[in-house]
């Protein structure tokens, strides 16, 4: 049979159009999100918690790489090892960006390495999600345009510990804020500096007596000097922020040199390490202390919202496949995981619709218009970022830390007394190897 | 006037000694690199890392094979003085006719190799063998008896080495080799055999490091980032190869360290260490106890 004129204008037609339809369903397939993820892989900070940060994030990355492309857009994940050195860390954010071509930068264990990095990416007109690192000093001042941090800040971590001992000064310790002797300790990179900057804050608001406040390198082959200092400075409470291993370094040599107190309270990083801290205290870290954002596991299911009941299922199982036998689902791993999912779910989509793609500025557009409440996050807190104009542009101006005990190997929220799972145990009972009673 | 002398209370005297015990540690670490300095003429740049391969051996021994601390030692040191030989056999000794700085060179390559070897084999988790020594306590004073043991292993070590480099055949062919590389062949020495000899002593000590720190710090593969280059000031502060020298000079950083950190902030403690190290470089270049030249 042959075909007519209309007949064959009709089949170009036809076949003109599915060319087109497969061409652009090819380009929509070439459509790529490329992430490149920095965390230490190696070196100290690897085991002091870095490496379940990048878990955290792998987790959630390879999740929304499975659900397929988010509005058109395949997810690409780049991972790339800071080794423990900012300097390594600075190269690595520049070859992802242009050698790897990423279209932004996410994680960072480390603030040393935060603060760096982002100047440079903010420079290069990137965008960078800082899931991690807390240091008030990435974004104090810098009203930079790229640079987004859903983590709570440094400082909030020293204020939120002092709170705590401010407010249970009288009913636990019989005394006035004023008359509780305070020690602030910290390893003296820009994470320690700034979270005892916050607890030096809080404990001056809170009138409380500072009888040593000190700065060490996490590299020191020996803490014995401070030991000593602390043992004369007699304080009832210890604020302490560290990474490891000086935190066992310090435990040890507290316990040799016969150093006690009311409690040391632990503030991030090596102490959201439960299995670590135990193992260097010799098996158990009980009545131990961390102020850290809120176990995804601990956060209370009813204040969060429902639809993300699957996803910390989804992460805890994830987590028990790479890290079996662990007796406490580490902290670190929901911490990454949340806020990789704040942006997946909140940022990229609202760039692809409504800026129209995937490049800085509608990053930054859509980044702006996040909007989460209280128990929107698996964190439990919610998320709104800080305008340019603010000093403290790009930060989540609605997260906040908590104070988490260690009980019979199990951690508890202790304060704010309105998450609050149990009551706080300080000053240390008597027969604890650090207690003073 | 009245706060001045309160500084002077039971705690200065615990920094003071322990301040003595702190370089009791530093002098174990010096006492193997300044062995091989001395006669060999290289530096180990990744003798720190032997010290880590040891501390590892130590941690598997007792806390995973469960064998008895007493028993691991030893078999550590052995391992650790085997690892000191195959070093000179492969890294070494095809090098040292070499300029200085390729032999440097190649063992900071060693370290990185030891280093990334021990993160993929052993992971970068911290991990310690769990055994918790008693506390000496004299009244308001404590002190640890691992550190005790770091001191009285140094002072021994020191004094053993002392006597073999003296006393032994081949510890006087060693300082003979030391003075002089070329004529000492002519007389029959076999150099080869006494450089291989001086690497696994050098190893050994490494190894006994390597059993008294893992009481007192967690094993992970970057251990020796603390002590490295703490330990390699030690030993030209003391004098390359200067065996008394390097003991002194471990007490002397150890105490600027410990009373500077107690009068001052810890930090100011190694800023005053290293102050002193380089003024001494100007001073006595050749080391503490070097003759005046």
């Amino acid at each position: 049979m042959r075909m007519g004129g209309l007949g064959r204008a009709f089949a170009g037609a036809l076949a003109m159009g599915a060319a087109l339809g497969l061409a652009m369903a090819a380009q929509a397939q070439d459509k790529k999100f490329k992430i490149g993820v920095i965390f230490d892989l190696t070196g100290p900070l690897a085991g002091g918690g870095s490496e379940l940060q990048y878990l955290g994030v792998k987790i959630m990355n390879d999740y929304f790489i499975k659900q397929g492309p988010i509005e058109g857009y395949t997810i690409e994940a780049v991972y790339a090892d800071a080794q423990s050195k900012p300097d390594i860390a600075i190269n690595e954010a520049v070859r992802l960006m242009e050698q790897e071509k990423v279209d932004m930068v996410a994680g960072i264990y480390s603030s040393a390495q935060c603060v760096p990095i982002a100047s440079r990416v903010e420079q290069a007109k990137k965008f960078l999600w800082l899931t991690t690192c807390i240091s008030t000093g990435v974004v104090e001042d810098k009203h930079y345009k790229y640079v987004f941090r859903p983590q709570a800040s440094g400082q909030q971590y020293g204020l939120t510990t002092t709170d705590m001992v401010a407010n249970i000064a009288k009913p636990n310790f019989g005394k006035e804020p004023k008359d509780m002797r305070v020690a602030i300790i910290h390893e003296d990179g820009a994470y320690g500096v700034d979270v005892a900057r916050g607890n030096e804050m809080g404990a001056k608001k809170a009138g409380m007596n500072i009888v040593l406040k000190e700065g060490y390198s996490a590299t020191a082959p020996d803490l014995s000097a401070l030991v000593t200092k602390l043992k004369r400075a007699r304080p009832d409470v210890v604020f302490h922020t560290g990474y490891n291993p000086d935190i066992s370094l310090l435990l040890r040599q507290s316990r040799e040199q016969g150093f006690k107190t009311g409690g040391i309270i632990g503030q991030g990083a090596g102490y959201g390490v439960y299995e670590k801290l135990a193992d260097s205290l010799g098996g158990h870290a009980q009545y131990f202390f961390n102020t850290d954002p809120v176990s995804i596991w601990l956060a209370n299911p009813k204040a969060i919202d429902p639809k993300l009941q699957p996803i910390v299922k989804m992460v805890g199982e994830e987590f028990d496949k790479a890290k079996p036998g662990q007796t406490i689902r580490s902290a670190h791993v929901g911490i990454g995981a949340s806020n990789m999912y704040v942006f997946f779910t909140q940022v990229l989509p609202v760039a692809i619709k409504k800026y129209g793609g995937v490049d800085a500025e509608a990053l930054r557009k859509a980044a702006l218009d996040v909007d989460i409440p209280e128990g929107g996050t698996m964190l439990g807190f919610g998320v709104k970022f800080a305008p340019t104009e603010s000093p403290i542009a790009g930060q989540n101006e609605r997260s906040y830390p908590v104070v988490i005990q260690y009980v019979d190997d199990k951690p508890y929220v202790v304060w704010p007394k309105s998450l609050a799972q149990r009551d706080v145990v300080l000053p240390w009972p008597a027969g604890m190897t650090y207690s003073y009673k | 006037m009245q706060s001045f002398l309160e500084i002077f209370d039971i705690y200065l005297l615990e920094a003071v000694i322990n301040g003595i015990l702190f370089g009791g540690v530093l002098a174990l670490l010096a006492l193997g690199l300044n062995l091989i300095f001395g006669v060999i003429d290289v530096t180990w740049i990744c003798y720190a890392e032997l010290v880590m391969i040891g501390m590892y051996g130590m941690y598997y021994l007792v806390s995973v094979f469960h064998v008895s601390y007493w028993i691991a030692a030893p078999l550590c040191i052995l391992l650790v003085a085997g690892m000191g030989a195959l070093l000179h056999i492969l890294v070494i000794q095809p090098l040292l006719s070499a300029p200085p700085i390729n032999q440097l060179l190649a063992t900071g390559g060693v370290l990185f190799f030891l280093q990334s070897l021990a993160t993929v084999a052993f992971g970068i988790d911290f991990r310690n063998l769990g055994i918790q020594l008693p506390v000496l306590a004299l009244g308001e004073m404590h002190f640890s008896y691992s550190r005790l043991l770091s001191f009285a292993a140094a002072l021994v070590g020191m004094v053993a080495v002392y006597v073999f480099m003296k006393r032994s055949y081949t510890g006087i062919a060693i300082r003979a080799i030391a003075q002089d590389r070329q004529i000492m062949a002519l007389m029959g020495v076999d150099a080869r055999r006494i450089y291989i000899v001086t690497s696994a002593l050098g190893g050994a000590l490494a190894g006994l490091a390597a059993c008294l720190l893992v009481l007192q710090y967690d094993v992970h593969p970057f251990v020796g980032l603390s002590f490295g280059p703490i330990t390699f000031l030690i030993c030209v502060l003391g004098g390359l190869g200067n065996f008394v020298g390097g003991f002194v000079a471990s007490f002397v950083f150890a105490e600027i360290i410990s009373l500077g950190g107690l009068f001052s902030d810890l930090e100011w403690g190694y800023v005053l260490a290293f102050g002193f190290f380089i003024l001494m470089m100007f001073v006595r270049p050749g080391g503490l106890l070097a003759r005046r030249q």
